[in-house]
């Protein structure tokens, strides 16, 4: 047996490996080739094949199939190449023998055997022509570094203002950082510290029994319910995404999508897309005052049934609707009419609806009230009304891993929980959540009154400072955030500009968050995040102030020599 | 900022689709799930059949309906066992749980090392959004923890290490990132089984079996001893039908079996899976309860060379080793810093509390703990609860397998079937849970040969004897049983039902199911 393994490394058996690797990997080449040619052939006779209106749809899904099946493919074709090239050129075998340790492994390792001209490509683009990892490995990879780049810059070199006063400042990530003192002391409480048996073993995965129960009468007092919720409509995951992923697996199959009203909170793109394979289909609001837009950005049932037809014409299916309210990136609250026309809309198309109530209790302006849809005397379609809720936001405790799902239907309810052990909480973590719910008195007297009356303190000076900028904005009661227009410091006015400017953003350390990453049809806009401590609150706007100063002064040289060239 | 693989979007590689519920269905048809739905499809027209079963509920979208179909299985084990669990006052004639694999044996240890105040940290960066990986602290933690448990040569790497909520997410994290929709693992049996659900729920990932079997012949030393030839033979024979195996799957020690890897197998089935170019997943899960000294446990990480480090990766979790399945904290190690990303690119759905990865941070560090108080301890409980279980055991002649690995003995029950069939195993499961004390049945493992059951014996010794004696009743009567069976009870298909309904008990997907944990 050790025999065996004492004669492995000999170069002889590594040769005779290579030839084969070699040999495998034409072959794949070919087969791969093959498969092109097929898919090719095949496309061409489905784009001249004209069929009958009913056939529409799927003949437009089946090209679109076959586009990206074409793409694949040449995605396949240009790995093997690059991995039958390299060991061609690398006289050593590439696969990689014992690297531990060793220093050359450090980036990009599927690049390893790489020859020197060869320009190395940016972790981006490596990461999509490896090849340990699947195809929708990479797919998942790719997206999540293109969308989470800047982030992780962030995470690696944060603003503090003795050791780092030069780092990131974040305000593109809506978390609430105002009352972290109040609850890093209630979190410090004896109440929140206890280890139980039951809470260090296998748990019951749509969330313990004792939480579920206070989730629930915690949803009844705060979404003021006419009845009191049931604990079985309710599922405890590790995060709202998590909720909205498992929703996502259980109400759609692949390629199937929900509507959503844009802008709309990125996030979410993300989690139906990873796992799920959902996609969104926007229902574009638009800015301009109108006779049917009685305010920015306003969401009307018209716009929602063109939104379905259209979407239905191209050949998709539409499984539900998704809904934030109070809404991110807007700060709008729905009013309870108009929510109950979305959910009749819904109903007559029998679609789901998922209703995030993330910000509910952020609401901080006194004279608007928040009304939840579990607060409903009837819903049109209680089985197919499903309720989001999570204490990231509303307790500015992102890093606590925490999503309730609220639905009616026990068939929904039940097989989300099947996902309950991939997106279980720690039992301890449980425990902590269930003892902050269950003190109402502290959320009522000490809590909430505190929270917001920061949040509007910030919110207060940021959108001070806005107005003397002449920048417009969007949202003066609720959530962290305010949608804000910059498009006059845009020439001209496209995305690639918006991108220009959010890089700026980003030089001048300050992350915001631009609107296309909310879906928004206007180039120009930005969410920006205020919840944060006023002594980084003030920095981050002093950047902020300079780059657009140092954008303006870029514009007028622009508009200059635009002129002097005509 | 979302563009980017927008056209890979709908491809069909990566599309579950209609196919979907037909792959699920053919990659199920040798196992369990499959077989237990055939028998309720002879008893329960359409209910079965998963595409019958799409036409009567609405809600729910196709692969929605699979999913709830299997579940409701694993629920109603979950209600039937949970609705009688034993309480040593309020229920002292429940049925004992000598099935999950769970270590009750050290709770007092922990829950005072938990208690200390250290452990109470609150911190800012706790409460916020943490890297996805895991906070750097932890992860920092895991590297020197493992280097030093895992006897590496070298220092392993913090970024080399991707932290999760658990090994069930990161089973599921690995099989999405490595394979594609319908693509499989290699697995030696028996193992396991809930990695099958795993790996298959958000994955839509298979697994290959390579069966082991008891018979100590030829080049076998040991029974369901694992060699290169076999698991060449499972790797053709997947291939034969048309099965694209990505990787392979070694839990080491093992589970159920007990026992662990020497250096020279793990080698030779390292080579073996480069020579394929396959992955191959390590779960270390239980290699600090290796309670007997004399075995020689080696993890993965102490070779001195790997003969593929690109693909080896190695899972470990605080579950089984710090007797803390509640607390869902689970860890990757891999030198592929594109697997550990995309595994990362995940974690968004697999994260866990701050606060958490701040206590585990702690309790890794704390070496004259764990050295000290805790490993001699808990090793020295597992071995009087595991003598205990054997010493009952041979006194009731009954052979067993297990060398001083892990929380469990692997019995062999085969004596015990006149036909040495699987309906027979079943019906003996059955009689043990009439007898209120549940265990694992081969089957739930892939075992090859019926008659096998897994014995958990890390539990409290009121329970274990109390657990041992309901066995014991059920062994000694047995014999009269065996010669007369019930006809009604083998025959009927009513019966083949109700043999069903015995499998909804055991396969259920996850933990709160009494059987198919880990």
């Amino acid at each position: 047996m050790s025999r065996r393994s004492d004669t492995l490394p000999v170069p002889s058996g590594q040769t005779r490996s290579q030839v084969l690797r070699d040999q495998s990997i034409y072959t794949q080449l070919l087969e791969v080739m093959w498969h092109l040619q097929q898919t090719m052939r095949e496309h061409f006779v489905q784009l001249m094949s004209r069929q009958g209106l009913l056939q529409e749809r799927r003949h437009i899904q089946a090209i679109r199939e076959q586009e990206a099946l074409l793409s694949r493919l040449l995605c396949q074709m240009i790995n093997l190449l690059q991995s039958g090239a390299t060991s061609g050129l690398e006289p050593q075998p590439l696969s990689s023998e014992d690297s531990r340790g060793d220093v050359r492994y450090g980036q990009g390792t599927q690049l390893a055997g790489q020859p020197d001209p060869v320009p190395q490509l940016s972790d981006c683009e490596a990461t999509f022509v490896t090849r340990d990892l699947s195809n929708r490995g990479t797919d998942i990879s790719a997206l999540y570094w293109s969308s989470f780049q800047d982030y992780n810059a962030y995470q690696k070199d944060k603003y503090h203002k003795d050791k780092n006063p030069l780092g990131f400042i974040n305000l593109g990530t809506s978390e609430n950082k105002l009352c972290i003192d109040l609850m890093a002391e209630r979190l410090q409480e004896s109440d929140m510290n206890c280890v139980e048996e039951a809470l260090l073993q296998y748990p019951d995965w749509r969330g313990q029994p004792f939480l579920r129960e206070e989730v629930a009468r915690f949803l009844t007092y705060y979404c003021r319910a006419p009845a009191p919720l049931d604990p079985e409509n309710v599922v405890v995951l590790n995060g709202c995404c998590s909720v909205f992923s498992a929703l996502a697996m259980v109400l759609c199959d692949p390629g199937e999508a929900f509507l959503v009203p844009t802008p709309f909170y990125g996030g979410f793109a993300f989690s139906s897309r990873l796992y799920a394979k959902v996609e969104l289909i926007p229902v574009h609001l638009e800015s301009k005052i109108t006779a049917i837009n009685t305010y920015p950005f306003q969401l009307t049932v018209d716009k929602l049934e063109e939104a379905l037809f259209e979407a239905r014409l191209k050949g998709k299916d539409i499984r539900g609707l998704v809904l934030t309210n109070p809404q991110n990136p807007l700060g709008d609250i729905y009013s309870p009419d108009s929510l109950m026309k979305y959910l009749e809309f819904a109903k007559r198309h029998d679609l789901h609806v998922i209703i995030d109530e993330i910000y509910m209790l952020s609401v901080f302006d006194e004279s608007i009230t928040f009304h939840s849809v579990l607060s409903m005397k009837s819903l049109p379609d209680r089985n197919r009304t499903h309720v989001v809720w999570g204490t990231s936001k509303d307790f500015g405790i992102s890093g606590f891993r925490f999503g309730a799902l609220y639905t009616h239907n026990k068939e929904v309810a039940s097989v989300v929980s099947a996902f309950g052990y991939l997106h279980s909480i720690s039992g301890i973590t449980q425990h902590k959540l269930c003892q902050l719910l269950r003190n109402t008195e502290w959320i009522d007297k000490v809590y909430l009154p505190t929270n917001r009356f920061r949040l509007r303190e910030a919110h207060k000076y940021v959108t001070a400072k806005l107005k003397a900028l002449e920048i417009p904005f969007h949202n003066r009661s609720s959530g962290l955030y305010v949608w804000i227009n910059l498009k006059k410091y845009l020439d001209p006015c496209t995305f690639e500009e918006e991108q220009l400017l959010y890089r700026r953003f980003l030089d001048h350390k300050l992350l915001l968050s631009c609107g296309k990453a909310y879906m928004c049809k206007e180039p120009g806009w930005f969410c920006l995040i205020f919840a944060d401590e006023l002594p980084r609150l003030k920095l981050a706007m002093r950047r902020f102030c300079d780059v657009l100063e140092e954008q303006k002064q870029d514009l007028i040289v622009k508009q200059l020599e635009d002129a002097m060239r005509e | 900022m979302f563009a980017l693989p927008q056209k890979n979007f709908r491809a069909p590689t990566t599309c579950l689709g209609p196919t979907c519920t037909q792959d699920m269905d053919r990659s199920h048809g040798d196992d369990l799930e499959g077989e237990c739905s055939r028998k309720l499809d002879q008893k329960l027209p359409g209910v079965g059949d998963p595409v019958m079963l799409s036409s009567d509920t609405s809600y729910l979208s196709s692969r929605g309906r699979m999913i709830k179909w299997f579940w409701d299985l694993a629920e109603e084990g979950y209600r039937t066992y949970h609705m009688d669990e034993y309480d040593e006052d309020k229920n002292p004639s429940g049925i004992i749980n000598l099935g999950t694999s769970e270590n009750k044996l050290c709770f007092d240890l922990l829950s005072r090392r938990l208690s200390q105040s250290d452990m109470q940290w609150v911190e800012p960066s706790l409460l916020q959004y943490p890297d996805w990986r895991g906070h750097l602290f932890l992860r920092e933690e895991v590297a020197k923890f493992l280097t030093f448990y895992c006897k590496s040569p070298v220092p392993l790497r913090p970024e080399n290490v991707v932290v999760l909520n658990g090994g069930a997410s990161l089973f599921s994290a690995l099989a999405t990132v490595l394979c594609e929709v319908g693509e499989a693992f290699l697995i030696p049996t028996p193992y396991y089984g809930a990695i099958t659900q795993h790996v298959c729920l958000y994955g839509n990932v298979r697994l290959a079996y390579v069966y082991l079997d008891s018979e100590v012949t030829g080049l076998d030393t040991r029974p369901f001893q694992l060699t290169v030839e076999k698991l060449e033979t499972a790797l053709r024979e997947a291939y034969s039908e048309g099965v694209r195996v990505k990787g392979l799957i070694l839990i080491n020690p093992q589970n159920p079996l007990g026992d662990v890897y020497s250096t020279e197998e793990l080698q030779e089935y390292l080579v073996f899976a480069k020579r394929h170019k396959l992955h191959v997943i390590v779960d270390e899960v239980y290699m600090l309860s290796v309670f007997e000294e004399s075995v020689g446990y080696h993890s993965v990480l102490s070779l001195e060379r790997l003969p593929d480090p690109q693909r080896t990766h190695v899972m470990w979790a605080t579950s089984k080793d710090f007797g803390m399945s509640g607390l869902r904290f689970a860890t990757l190690y891999t030198e592929n810093k594109d697997v550990a990303t995309a595994v990362a690119s995940l974690c968004r759905y697999h994260g866990l509390s701050g606060l958490v990865q701040y206590q585990m941070a702690q309790l890794l560090r704390d070496r004259d703990w764990i050295n000290q108080v805790y490993l001699p301890e808990n090793h020295a409980r597992l071995k009087a609860a595991h003598t205990y279980v054997s010493e009952e055991l041979r006194a009731l002649g009954i052979p067993f397998l297990s060398r001083g690995a892990g929380f469990f003995i692997w019995v062999d029950l085969r004596k015990y079937l006149p036909k040495g069939t699987f309906e027979e195993e079943m019906l003996l499961w059955r009689r043990f849970l009439d007898n209120k004390v549940l265990l694992s049945f081969g089957k739930a493992f892939e075992c090859k040969e019926p008659g096998w059951f897994r014995f958990v014996f890390s539990d409290q010794a009121h329970r274990l004897r109390l657990g041992m004696q309901r066995v014991r009743q059920v062994l000694t009567g047995k014999s009269q049983v065996a010669e007369d069976p019930h006809p009604s009870q083998t025959q009927k298909p009513s019966d083949q039902c109700s043999s069903a309904e015995l499998l909804k008990l055991c396969f259920s997907p996850g933990p709160p199911s009494p059987i198919k944990q880990n």
